[in-house]
């Protein structure tokens, strides 16, 4: 067996490749830009958050 | 429900260190509310709770801000794999810890502690030395053997879990932005079944008081969202330096708690 195949988790590129590319190629300015769809997620873990204190209110 | 402002401060100092540094949550924030006086059955399974919930967040944000790469819907990613490989060892340690107590096998913790504070110590100050190696080659039974150390030294009471994984995947050569990242995930999946192991204590009659709950919940899942977005910001280089020096300050912080 293919020793690479075996271990192919071992792909040294694989590991990091996003942050690696945003490092490399992005500047501190472009990665401080938030997407939209991040906008909306940030929104949803707003209302994850008031889900789970709400639950705490009633709980506890 | 009460909300503690300084425990709300707290939570959020350890948890923004934690899911940058990859480590300190349970290790620099526990002994802190012990000595405040809160009793361990106030304080370790909230901390769980909490760090099950902002470890999942922080994974979440942390490949939603591109630190990592945790997909798994066509093909399982090379990040997730070295994250479910890391949990095994973690779910590991607490059933080990558990087969010990139900044995009513007693380690002397305080040697167990300094042998991992020491352990920590090294690690850093070799990630240190390291700092100037501007590529390292990826060894995956160098990670394989830092997981099931971690694991082994968390299963005999000396935590320590974080600190040596994070450190023992930036030996094994992996990204800090990326390493931090699979730490933070694979400390949140630990933790849900270190909570579960409490929750079966309870049964028997132990109680378990959730009053910081509230208050430790809201720092730590804050920080959780703060942190990916922090380490996706700021370059890599200034994390390979600041997570080994942050592991060297836990591990005096360990020695301090053991020997004053």
């Amino acid at each position: 067996m293919d020793r690479d195949n075996t271990l192919n988790f071992l792909n040294v590129e694989e590991i990091g490749k996003w942050a690696r590319f945003l490092d490399t190629e992005k500047t501190m300015w472009e990665r401080m830009r938030i997407k939209k769809r991040t906008v909306v997620h940030l929104g949803g873990a707003l209302a994850v958050y008031i889900a789970i204190m709400a639950i705490f209110a009633v709980i506890l | 429900m009460e909300l503690i402002v300084y425990i709300i401060v707290l939570a959020f100092f350890f948890e923004l260190m934690d899911s940058s540094a990859g480590m300190g949550f349970g290790t620099g924030l526990t002994p802190l509310l012990l000595l405040m006086g809160y009793e361990p059955l106030q304080v370790v399974p909230i901390l769980l709770i909490s760090e099950a919930v902002t470890g999942f967040t922080a994974g979440i944000f942390h490949h939603e801000f591109e630190n990592v790469d945790f997909s798994f819907s066509k093909k399982m990613s090379t990040e997730m794999r070295i994250t479910l490989m890391i949990t095994a060892f973690g779910c590991f340690a607490i059933f080990f810890s558990v087969i010990l107590t139900y044995f009513a096998l007693k380690i002397p913790t305080d040697m167990v502690k300094t042998y991992v504070a020491i352990l920590v110590l090294a690690m850093g100050l070799i990630a240190i030395l390291r700092f100037k190696k501007t590529s390292s080659v990826y060894r995956p039974k160098l990670l394989f053997g830092f997981a099931a150390l971690a694991g082994f030294n968390k299963g005999i009471g000396g935590g320590g879990y974080g600190p040596v994984v994070m450190l023992g995947q930036l030996l094994s050569g992996i990204y800090e932005k990326s390493a931090t990242a699979i730490v933070s995930l694979a400390e949140g999946m630990v933790s849900i079944l270190g909570f579960a192991s409490f929750l079966l204590i309870s049964t028997y009659g132990v109680s378990i008081d959730y009053v910081l709950l509230p208050s430790i919940f809201t720092g730590g899942f804050i920080a959780a969202i703060i942190s990916p977005y922090m380490v996706r910001v700021v370059p890599n280089n200034f994390w390979k330096i600041c997570i080994p020096i942050y592991a060297l300050c836990i591990g005096v912080f360990t020695l301090s708690n053991v020997y004053l």
